[in-house]
């Protein structure tokens, strides 16, 4: 009993740790805002992996959601008779939920675990090391170019994920049951309001910090906990970083839409 | 005045949790020598080491820098020191992301407002200081391990640090390269007047170099003095770690009946 006790209280004290710890790394990121070196080439860099290189895999997603969203919605909404307004349904879903969920989700997976495996790599290697040896703050250096990319590129990510996601709905809508193309339009047209995009925007602004902020975090720290620096500790840290910002976003998306509605 | 003595370390003790790996080590670096931190595998060279360069935090008033207490540093004074500073990792740190060119241009394009074209040439000219002037462009895994450790050499020398730390310079390198890297460390040391502080359990690397060894064992300091002094040493360790002499095993046959069965005693 005494031990499950003891047990309980040392993981207490790390989960307080571990927050303190994260608290402090946030600061640090933003802090590099203001520090050397100078973030325009890292950042242009940066957008190119975050935002050119997920081009694919975002619009393979919004395609395919899309046009899930107009199959489910035809049906559900044929019942009521209420065809007509597909395009409202498919628009409102993606801009003011899917959208910037999905962008989240799949950038996390693709280039979130690849920056926390990356800075991971730098930590067992003694590259951070390097870093502060040279009088380079490595949070200015490696960590907020890549908040400065993220911010920029979600938005833009997922206004291109809310669009080619429409257009999927629109496929499915027009092309396979016949609606008038102008009512598909006219009805995302009428039904979307700026508050709906809005909400979209803040969402993915929200998104772009958690991830980086989780998973730089995790690979910043790869090893450091256990005081063992080697491969198993990278993969660790890289699936905990891609668990643990996912559960992150989810959790923001309640609490935005809750906020914001 | 610029005080003889680069570093002093007064008293240091050192803990990884509540393992203690430093105990009470004494002894001071003097300018523009080369001080070999010596000792066998484990003795904690590279935690020491890790304590000059401020990696790991020392207890106030246990480290001096030219008389100024390490302990006390804030964090613009600690980059003041290190903007002095050039550190040789063990494995090179090279980041691989970017060709060696560029490695060695990064403390000169985050500390000096010099164009595109004059670091490259000061990269180009370090470069050819360890002898690879030729493999600019090449990315680091295309390297061997000698040539990466050169290009980590060329790195720390990029700012012409007052004091160069260097970790295992000669490990897993052929006797030729390991040669080739002791020559330059000592051209360095004569040329530029650097205060070079290598850690290594080379014996004939240290014994070349050296105008001091320090020599580590189980984390306590052994010896310190010039290599003369260490080698007519009458330290019954100095000895052995001299003349390469494997320990006697005195193996507790009850503590290592009770680690192979401990756990599952408890569990029963």
């Amino acid at each position: 009993m005494l031990r499950f006790v003891r047990m309980l209280g040392a993981a207490a004290l790390d989960g307080i740790e571990n927050l303190g710890r994260l608290g402090v790394y946030f600061w640090f990121m933003l802090r590099g805002l203001i520090r050397p070196p100078g973030k325009f080439w890292p950042v242009v860099k940066q957008i190119e992996f975050v935002g050119t290189k997920s081009f694919f895999v975002i619009g393979f997603t919004a395609i395919s959601t899309g046009m899930v969203l107009g199959l489910q919605g035809h049906y559900t909404l044929s019942k009521f008779g209420s065809e007509s307004v597909l395009g409202a349904a498919v628009a409102l879903s993606l801009i003011r939920e899917l959208g910037p969920v999905l962008t989240g989700l799949m950038v996390t997976g693709r280039a979130g675990s690849a920056m926390c495996a990356e800075i991971g790599i730098m930590r067992i290697d003694e590259q951070i090391d390097a870093l502060e040896c040279m009088a380079i703050d490595p949070y200015a250096y490696l960590v907020t170019p890549k908040l400065i990319a993220s911010l920029i590129a979600f938005p833009l990510l997922t206004a291109y994920c809310d669009v080619v996601g429409i257009f999927g709905g629109y496929l499915v809508g027009v092309g396979l049951f016949g609606l008038n193309p102008g009512v598909y339009m006219n009805s995302v047209q009428s039904s979307v309001l700026w508050e709906d995009v809005y909400m979209g925007i803040v969402k993915s602004l929200c998104f772009s910090v958690l991830m980086i902020w989780i998973c730089t975090y995790k690979g910043y720290y790869t090893g450091l906990d256990e005081g063992n620096f080697g491969p198993e500790q990278v993969s660790r840290a890289t699936t905990k970083a891609v668990v643990l910002s996912s559960i992150a976003i989810l959790l923001c998306d309640y609490m935005v839409t809750s906020i914001m509605t | 005045m610029r005080h003889s003595n680069v570093i002093d370390i007064r008293g240091l003790n050192s803990y990884y949790g509540n393992r203690h790996v430093l105990f009470d080590i004494h002894f001071a670096i003097p300018a523009n020598r080369i001080t070999v931190i010596m000792g066998v595998s484990g003795c904690g060279k590279t935690t020491l080491l890790r304590h000059l360069i401020g990696l790991k935090p020392s207890p106030p008033g246990r480290l001096l820098v030219d008389g100024e207490d390490m302990g006390g540093f804030n964090e613009a004074r600690m980059n003041q020191y290190r903007s002095r500073i050039g550190v040789l990792f063990q494995s090179g740190a090279l980041f691989n992301s970017m060709s060696v060119a560029d490695n060695v241009s990064v403390p000169l394009r985050v500390h000096s407002k010099l164009s595109r074209e004059t670091i490259r040439i000061i990269a180009t000219i370090k470069l050819h200081q360890v002898g690879l002037s030729e493999y600019c462009d090449y990315m680091p895994s295309q390297l061997s391990g000698g040539m990466q450790k050169r290009a980590g050499l060329a790195r720390a020398m990029a700012m012409d640090p007052e004091i160069l730390f260097v970790d295992e310079p000669s490990s897993g390198l052929d006797p030729i390269t390991a040669a080739g890297l002791d020559n330059l460390i000592l051209e360095l040391r004569d040329t530029l007047g650097m205060t070079i502080i290598v850690v290594t359990h080379e014996l004939e690397s240290a014994l070349h170099i050296a105008d001091q060894i320090v020599v580590l064992d189980k984390g306590r300091l052994l010896a310190a003095g010039s290599p003369e002094n260490i080698q007519s040493s009458q330290d019954e360790r100095v000895v052995q770690f001299l003349q390469r002499q494997a320990d006697q095993k005195h193996e507790d046959t009850e503590a290592y009946i009770k680690a192979l069965v401990g756990r599952k005693l408890r569990q029963l």
